[in-house]
């Protein structure tokens, strides 16, 4: 199923797509409010893509680096070619320690890896511990935004799934008292968990240390009470220096939230004496992307979410419509990558209005990218016939004046007589499923134009400075 | 099997990196670093301030915060529950109150570093219903630049905590007190 098709469902209801949409704005304004008071915000978004840059033309030497950091600081390093081995890894080392409570935290990439689904078939349930992502999972859900995983819930639908989950009230909505449910229930996790799951924003060559960055404290908890902390990291979460750190952290909940900074910036290096860390560090196509000098920009991705929020398409199609872990703009040009034909629609799911680019905090070129797709799926005969054709036909009609001229003159005339219901049918003309087609004029502007007086042509006068 | 994928992922890294670009050097912005700017910050963001006339008065000002914290835990005064990395997370889980030393506070967002050494046991710093921490007023700088460039290290584990925790997970409504520490107050000396 296409974009398109599923954002029809979402769609369907009218006043929901409007919240939705106004909400995202709402953190986009946010964001903006604290972007402008930091006077260097541009030129920190420089040094930022720089330094990624810079770490992915080094890509190599740089995870080497981290390794030997790690292992002399008493972390075990993993890795893993793709998601399979990355979910086999963690297997073993839960089964290693014959642990039955798991508490994760937010992790994108165990998303893109359906670790969960995978534990839960060897007999082992995972608990996420942040709010949002609960939520989705009693839902039984995939989160539709990377940063806010339940943006897509109504505080009334959280009121019902913790009615049946946790007991709560029937009817309460109040998200303070909801959040105060899920904080106790969680609790109780947090303190009887074995093995603590997190993700990585970033991940130091030089120390060897990863900083985990939330709001809630649940990664904290979660693996300073747990035996073992396992942290799963793709390869290009990498940054050199710990003083990059400065950079990234002055930028990234700025751009996600508007918040002057997380709650928490933590930075996990050592375990403590007798309990264990692992780092498990995961390609799962990255390097292919990588060897893509048109793509391989999206790998300076530091996950903000802005460019989802500001994205019109969007905000008003729902992250679910793009059915990858990563939805948005950014999740346009990184799902191509791993499954080009699964996802041939998605690169087209965007106006090319520049938005995405304008925000992005490490100045990934979103919107080229999106349209270098289109291209190479084109190419690739990825698009349907339907879009192909129309666009082949169109392309010749553009390319040539008269036949511009001709067709222009068809249709002026056409569009008077032809019955309404034929010119908008939705079989043949999406655009106008909900728009009108504007009134067709008598003339062209270039029949006008040929009407008008030929002005006579004057000697140039000279310029008397004023 | 991980061992042959390291080889893969790095071969695979190595022919496909682009060539090489430089690595900036990241300028000191400068900027305000003034506990003005930082408790309004911290204020912003959930956090109180409160000013001590030194570490004598500490005891009486925590008294008058927090009247009711029967379980405390704190390296700067005999606490009613002794915490060190051993202590087990039933106990743990009983605190009311940590009285920690901050290290160094960041007048841009509020932030104040932690480091492992201060906190008694990791996971004091969340697990507490609430958090203090007490920051000598000099040790304010404007930006994570300058904290960063201030660090030793940091350590086996460390971490900025920036006001108490929350969530706006449900329809983005701000929530104090998500699952680590509901309130924190930086005492100012
Ligand atoms: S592409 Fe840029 S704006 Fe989008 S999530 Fe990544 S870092 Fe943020």
């Amino acid at each position: 199923m296409s974009h398109a098709l599923r954002a029809d469902q979402f769609l369907l209801d009218a006043d929901r797509t409007t919240w939705h949409d106004e909400t995202l704005w709402f953190v986009r304004e946010k964001r903006d409010r604290a972007v402008y008071a930091v006077p260097e915000f541009q030129a920190l978004r420089e040094l930022a893509s720089q330094i990624k840059d810079h770490t992915l033309s080094r890509l190599d030497r740089y995870l080497q680096e981290f390794e030997a950091a790690a292992q002399a600081n008493g972390v075990h390093v993993h890795w893993a070619a793709d998601a399979a081995e990355h979910n086999a890894i963690i297997l073993a080392i839960i089964r290693q320690q014959g642990a039955t409570r798991i508490v994760k935290s937010k992790s994108m990439l165990t998303e893109e890896c359906h670790l969960n689904p995978y534990l839960l078939q060897h007999g082992i349930e995972v608990v996420d511990t942040d709010l949002g992502e609960r939520i989705i999972q009693f839902r039984e859900e995939a989160p539709s935004h990377i940063v806010l995983p339940a943006i897509h819930l109504k505080k009334e639908d959280v009121g019902d799934t913790f009615h049946l989950h946790l007991g709560t009230e029937k009817g309460e909505s109040d998200p303070q008292r909801l959040t105060e449910a899920a904080r106790q229930h969680l609790r109780a996790k947090f303190l009887a968990g074995q093995v603590a799951i997190s993700g990585v924003n970033f991940a130091v060559a030089e120390t060897g240390g990863v900083v985990v960055c939330t709001n809630e404290g649940n990664a904290d908890l979660g693996v300073n009470l747990a035996q073992v902390h396992i942290a799963c990291m793709g390869i290009e979460k990498l940054i050199p220096r710990l003083t990059d750190l400065g950079v990234f952290t002055r930028l990234l909940a700025r751009s996600a939230t508007g918040q002057p900074v997380t709650t928490y910036t933590s930075h996990f290096t050592q375990p403590v004496a007798g309990k264990e860390m692992h780092v498990v560090i995961v390609d799962n196509g990255r390097t292919q992307q990588l060897g893509r000098p048109d793509f391989r920009a999206s790998l300076k991705c530091i996950r903000c979410g802005a460019c989802m929020n500001t994205c019109p398409v969007y905000r008003r199609s729902g992250g679910h419509s793009y059915d990858f872990t990563v939805p948005g703009p950014i999740g346009a040009i990184l799902s191509p990558n791993i499954d080009m034909k699964k996802h041939a629609s998605l690169p087209f799911a965007s106006t090319l209005c520049g938005s995405c680019t304008d925000v992005c905090p490490v100045k990934i070129d979103i919107h080229t990218q999106l349209y270098k797709w289109r291209q190479v799926l084109g190419e690739a005969n990825e698009i349907p016939a339907s879009k192909k054709w129309s666009m082949k036909f169109m392309g010749r009609l553009l390319a040539s004046a008269r036949v511009y001229g001709l067709s222009g003159q068809f249709a002026r005339k056409a569009l008077r007589f032809l019955p309404h219901g034929l010119t908008h049918a939705a079989s043949f003309n999406a655009w106008a499923v909900a728009r009108e087609l504007p009134e067709p004029p008598q003339q062209s502007f270039r029949e006008w134009y040929q009407q008008q007086p030929k002005p006579v042509p004057q000697p140039p006068q000279p310029q008397v400075p004023a | 099997m991980s061992s042959a994928s390291r080889t893969r992922i790095l071969l695979a890294a190595q022919a496909n990196k682009p060539a090489e670009t430089l690595l900036p050097t990241v300028p000191d912005f400068g900027g305000e670093a003034t506990a003005e700017r930082f408790s309004a910050v911290l204020a912003g963001i959930g956090g109180t301030v409160v000013w001590l006339d030194g570490l004598g008065q500490l005891g009486s000002t925590l008294q008058q915060l927090f009247p009711e914290a029967r379980n405390t835990a704190s390296p700067l005064f005999a606490g009613t529950v002794p915490v060190d990395a051993g202590t087990p997370t039933e106990v743990l889980a009983d605190i009311d109150l940590a009285v920690l030393t901050g290290e160094i506070g960041v007048a841009e967002n509020g932030a104040i570093w932690l480091p492992e050494a201060n906190m008694l046991h990791r996971a004091l710093p969340t697990i507490t219903q609430h958090l203090a921490l007490v920051l000598d007023h000099r040790r304010i700088v404007a930006t994570m630049h300058q904290a960063y460039a201030q660090l030793p290290g940091t350590g086996g584990y460390g971490t900025f905590v920036a006001g108490p925790s929350k969530t706006a997970d449900i329809e983005q409504s701000l929530v104090i007190g998500a699952h680590g520490a509901r309130s924190l107050v930086v005492l100012l000396y």
